[in-house]
């Protein structure tokens, strides 16, 4: 399989704030306590439950996580006496910890509170239910903490599928975005487009929150596909499921003729279904790669045409198998 | 041969559309492949819109990379449009 090299960013920590602040339509967090730890740095996309911590058990204490605290935790707390509490508390004090996240509006002990204060370890407090809370904390610090890399490429939508154009500049992938639009398919990024990989295997494009969707035309100059085509003509995010690379046309090259042979490629360690179309006056790049969209659609509903042909004409060769 | 240098922004108005097509005209008289490093991201000189994206304004010093077998022909005429200001004042 090949391999893209593409240097990417990773984040290696967030700050407690920036949750906050990115999560506010979601989660709306309130600050109980810990003001002066807001900068605290997160780790890492898991998140721990400290029941263990509370009843003693550190080793392995997965301190570098945000600590949420349900009812369980919340209600273990109270059976504590206020000196074990904080005895407790002070012995999880001795690792690093980014803050306390509580769901459901529970209300947490006054001297958890002061401790906290006092350690400055930021206490967030949400009304969702605990499963909400964890799930879109998970998910939103994942997106947070996924590799990240701008390309130099066209990222469409075309009949459904996510549609990654690659190649050399000047070999027409402005161009065949272009027709693509106009053909009625969704344009995600021309030019410079954002990619992000989740979830360890789907990888996704994004538009650039500066040039949005607009596209230089080489002979035209800039134009803005949004207010061209309409907003049913853009869209901003899109998973990718193939990558296209338009190359000039080489004799010499070897093109896949058949479609028996699946290639992929690894993009920021996703595996992606690769195809490479050459470019040739004459030559109409859109519809082949609308082409491969459906295609790539019917092999993943279990139709593979190729597949299919081969075996038919092998049957009629060797009737009834050997 | 891969180069890489830092250049500074010198126009007033930093890297609009005009400079940054003054350097997509540039850098296609080369077969080099040329990429433009600022701030965590990487863009490709070829290409207007991806200069556009990096928003630099006067003053800004750049990391440009030239590859490929004209890159020292390629890194002498982008660092002499750099230092001209695109042209600007």
């Amino acid at each position: 399989m090949k391999t893209k090299d593409l240097p990417y960013n990773r984040k290696a920590s967030i700050p407690v704030a920036r949750i906050i602040d990115r999560m506010r339509d979601e989660l709306d967090f309130e600050v109980l306590a810990g003001y002066q730890g807001l900068s605290r740095p997160v780790f890492s996309a898991d998140i721990n439950r400290p029941g263990l911590a509370l009843s003693g058990y550190l080793e392995y204490f997965a301190n570098d996580r945000i600590q949420l605290l349900g009812n369980t935790e919340i209600h273990f707390m109270e059976t504590l006496t206020t000196a074990k509490l904080n005895q407790r508390l002070n012995d999880m004090f001795s690792f690093e910890v980014p803050a306390f996240v509580l769901s459901r509006n529970l209300e947490p002990l006054p001297s958890f509170l002061d401790i906290c204060n006092r350690r400055g370890v930021p206490v967030l407090r949400s009304t969702r239910s605990t499963d909400e809370v964890i799930s879109r904390v998970i998910l939103y610090l994942s997106e947070e903490f996924s590799p990240e890399t701008t390309i130099h490429g066209t990222a469409l939508e075309c009949y459904g599928v996510g549609c990654l154009i690659l190649g050399a500049p000047g070999v027409g992938k402005s161009e065949t975005a272009l027709e693509l639009i106009e053909r009625g398919h969704r344009l995600v990024a021309d030019d410079v487009v954002l990619l992000k990989r989740l979830r360890e295997d789907q990888l996704y494009a994004e538009t650039n929150p500066v040039i949005e969707h607009r596209m230089e035309i080489r002979g035209v100059g800039i134009i803005d596909v949004k207010a061209i085509f309409g907003v049913g003509c853009v869209r901003n995010v899109k998973r990718i499921g193939l990558m296209v690379e338009l190359e000039e046309w080489n004799p010499e090259a070897q093109y896949d003729r058949t479609g028996l042979q699946e290639e992929h490629v690894e993009i920021l360690g996703a595996r992606i279904p690769y195809i490479r179309i050459p470019v040739r006056p004459g030559r109409n790049i859109a519809i082949i790669i609308e082409v491969a969209a459906l295609n790539h659609r019917l092999k993943e509903l279990g139709t593979n045409t190729a597949q299919e042909l081969n075996d038919r004409i092998l049957n009629i060769m060797n009737p009834g198998g050997k | 041969m891969r180069l890489e240098e830092s250049m500074c922004v010198v126009n007033r108005l930093g890297v609009h559309a005009r400079p940054a097509a003054a350097i997509v005209q540039t850098v296609l008289k080369f077969q080099s492949e040329v990429h433009i490093l600022h701030a965590g991201s990487r863009v490709n000189a070829k290409s207007i819109m991806g200069l556009l994206t990096l928003a630099a304004t006067c003053g800004t010093e750049l990391t440009v990379v030239c590859e490929g077998d004209d890159s020292e022909a390629a890194m002498a005429a982008i660092k002499a449009l750099f230092a001209s200001g695109f042209g600007e004042d």
